[in-house]
């Protein structure tokens, strides 16, 4: 709509451009303070001024310091190993799942699937603190802290995906075209992996990237159920050097902490960048609000 | 469409749809059993899982939180008891008060920035919007971990760059882990960390609002505050009440954020800060595991019930509307 239809004075538009700037100085305080921090030696970080360099330019040598385990407390590298394992199975798998389980809905009429499917939504309701802690339960009786997949399998149950994946096969995997391949004689699977599969791939895609960010941010799962340091994930590494930064004198930590932190904001920033296209046209979330 | 040829579908009758069922007097046919039992199978192996690691665990939970550890004798059933020890206890509470205080004060103003927002964005007010939007987007790909501990570091007692700006501003001393800051701290991470959600999601719902209707209202003369508070507001309602219910549930489970800041200073976040943080202290620090699993259980229904209530109240709404 033409702005001069509103019959809005001219303030206004300067007044939202400004509003727009103080918000994003709000936005880009921490990861401007991350990126400059991350090049300063510890005293630096506390004693020089906040948003601007100072000498030594340790950038490099902080970086480097990822790759080792400093003092016994961890190392940065093995992390972000272990996280992109968790992130890209976990992801994989829970968009696999959704992809079977969201078509089976759509596309099959079985006794009890209404049943069945409200009463995987119905878990939704449940909060992620009050499901997250019976595992920890579950796992210590079952010996199972520890294990890798303790934290892999629960990251594939998302019903939010199989919920998304449902609407999508309902939009894009037309009913006819599945019974004309049927009349043809295809046999079921043919039909999924050949004709359902690769209309679905947007809506997969799309699954596959809100699992992948959601494990990839998980906290209080791996916080709760690993207790050896060489199998946490990004976010505990990062916690447990925040709780060390106070509780020891360790001059390293400051610097690697924060440079730890940028490291693992600036890949997915990046990405969100690069797919923040595909979300543009609105797909995912005009599901999410229609 | 291809023509009917001698495939074994033309034995049982004409080709039917999976919605349709035969005529009555045959059963269920042969092509009817055949899809349910596929649909069966694409669906069992998510079940599997699904049961696994959400139901079974969430049974446990129960059974569990019937138990108490007696020094002699081990493991034995108490019914309730652990229940009314958490109904008893002050730290449990004082926590679900502090949620409940912290999401009336951070959804408001964290929605009225997202609406507000939304609504310049839609109406292309500001100047590189799509550029404003895209940098109001990123801490969504910031885990909270990193985005509290980025905000620890501005807001550091002495050392930080804010605290330092409070004291040359002449707020002297300011700590913002103190009893007085510690909550508005958190809005402000929180803020920090949804409203680009919160607004992206509004703007695709005012961007989905016909342009007729405004160009009616504008011809009409209405001003732009009506237009934007009587007509547009309404029409995404839809989309505002899914954004209250994530945030109501999302803040009663407040978690990350106080840890972290807990991690920088311990004395700012007590045993049982928030719901979530009461759990986890008395699972892990004080490994009362029966304890926490009852505690688990009391969170997990209070927030059940304040979501199937909003779901009748919304249901209900519609019906009279």
């Amino acid at each position: 709509m033409p702005l001069r239809l509103y019959g809005l004075r001219r303030g206004t538009l300067a007044l939202s451009t400004t509003a727009c700037v103080l918000f994003a100085i709000f936005i880009l305080i921490p990861i401007a303070w991350i990126l400059i921090n991350s090049t300063k030696t510890q005293a630096n970080i506390f004693q020089s001024f906040g948003f601007w360099f100072a000498r030594p330019f340790e950038f490099f040598n902080n970086f480097k310091l990822l790759f080792q385990d400093v003092d016994g407390d961890g190392t940065y590298i093995r992390w972000l190993g272990n996280t992109a394992l968790y992130a890209g199975l976990g992801g994989v798998g829970a968009s696999a799942f959704a992809a079977l389980t969201g078509y089976g809905f759509a596309r099959y009429n079985f006794r009890g699937s209404r049943f069945l499917f409200y009463g995987i939504m119905a878990t939704l309701f449940v909060p992620i603190t009050a499901l997250t802690l019976p595992l920890y339960l579950l796992y210590t009786k079952a010996h199972l802290i520890n294990s890798i997949w303790g934290m892999i399998l629960p990251s594939m149950v998302t019903p939010v995906g199989v919920y998304l994946m449902r609407t999508f096969v309902e939009a894009s995997v037309p009913q006819a075209l599945v019974d004309a391949a049927r009349i043809d004689g295809a046999g079921e699977v043919r039909i999924f992996f050949r004709l359902a599969l690769p209309l679905m791939m947007p809506g997969t895609m799309t699954v596959l990237l809100l699992s992948v960010v959601a494990v990839w941010n998980n906290y209080f799962l791996p916080l709760i159920i690993f207790t050896q340091n060489n199998l946490y994930p990004l976010t505990e590494g990062i916690g447990l050097w925040s709780k060390l930064t106070n509780a020891s004198g360790d001059a390293l930590l400051y610097p690697l902490t924060v440079i730890g932190g940028l490291v693992t904001i600036v890949p997915l920033i990046v990405l969100f960048l690069l797919i923040q296209r595909y979300w543009r046209s609105g797909g995912l979330l005009g599901s999410m609000v229609g | 469409m291809s023509a009917i040829t001698t495939s074994p579908i033309s034995s049982v009758g004409p080709a039917i749809q999976p919605t349709q069922l035969p005529l009555p007097g045959r059963g269920r046919s042969r092509l009817i059993r055949r899809q349910e039992g596929w649909g069966l199978k694409f669906v069992t192996p998510f079940v599997v899982i699904f049961l696994l690691f959400t139901v079974l665990p969430l049974c446990y939970a129960i059974y569990t939180s019937l138990y108490t550890n007696k020094l002699v004798g081990g493991k034995s059933f108490s019914g309730f008891a652990n229940y009314s020890a958490i109904f008893a206890n002050g730290a449990f509470w004082s926590g679900v008060v502090r949620v409940l205080i912290f999401a009336a004060i951070q959804i408001p103003v964290m929605l009225g920035l997202a609406f507000f927002f939304a609504v310049i964005f839609d109406l292309g007010l500001p100047r590189f919007g799509a550029f404003f939007r895209t940098v109001f987007f990123i801490p969504f790909a910031v885990p909270a971990v990193v985005g509290s501990v980025m905000w620890c570091f501005l807001l550091l007692p002495q050392f930080g760059p804010f605290t330092r700006l409070a004291d040359t501003l002449g707020f002297t001393h300011t700590n913002f882990f103190s009893a007085n800051l510690i909550l508005p701290t958190i809005i402000v991470i929180v803020i920090w960390e949804w409203t680009g959600y919160n607004m992206i999601i509004l703007y695709t719902a005012l961007k989905m609002i016909p342009d007729d209707i405004v160009e009616a209202a504008l011809i009409d003369g209405a001003p732009l505050r009506k237009i934007v508070f009587r007509i547009k507001l309404p029409m995404v309602r839809r989309a505002i009440v899914m954004l209250v219910f994530l945030n109501v549930i999302g803040s009663l489970q407040l978690f990350t954020e106080p840890q972290i800041l807990g991690n920088f200073e311990p004395q700012a976040i007590s045993f049982g800060f928030t719901p979530a943080i009461f759990i986890y202290n008395t699972a892990i620090g004080d490994l009362q595991d029966y304890q926490a699993a009852a505690a688990a259980v009391v969170l997990g229904l209070v927030v059940v019930v304040i979501s199937v209530a909003s779901l009748v109240l919304r249901v209900r709404k519609k019906g009279l509307a």
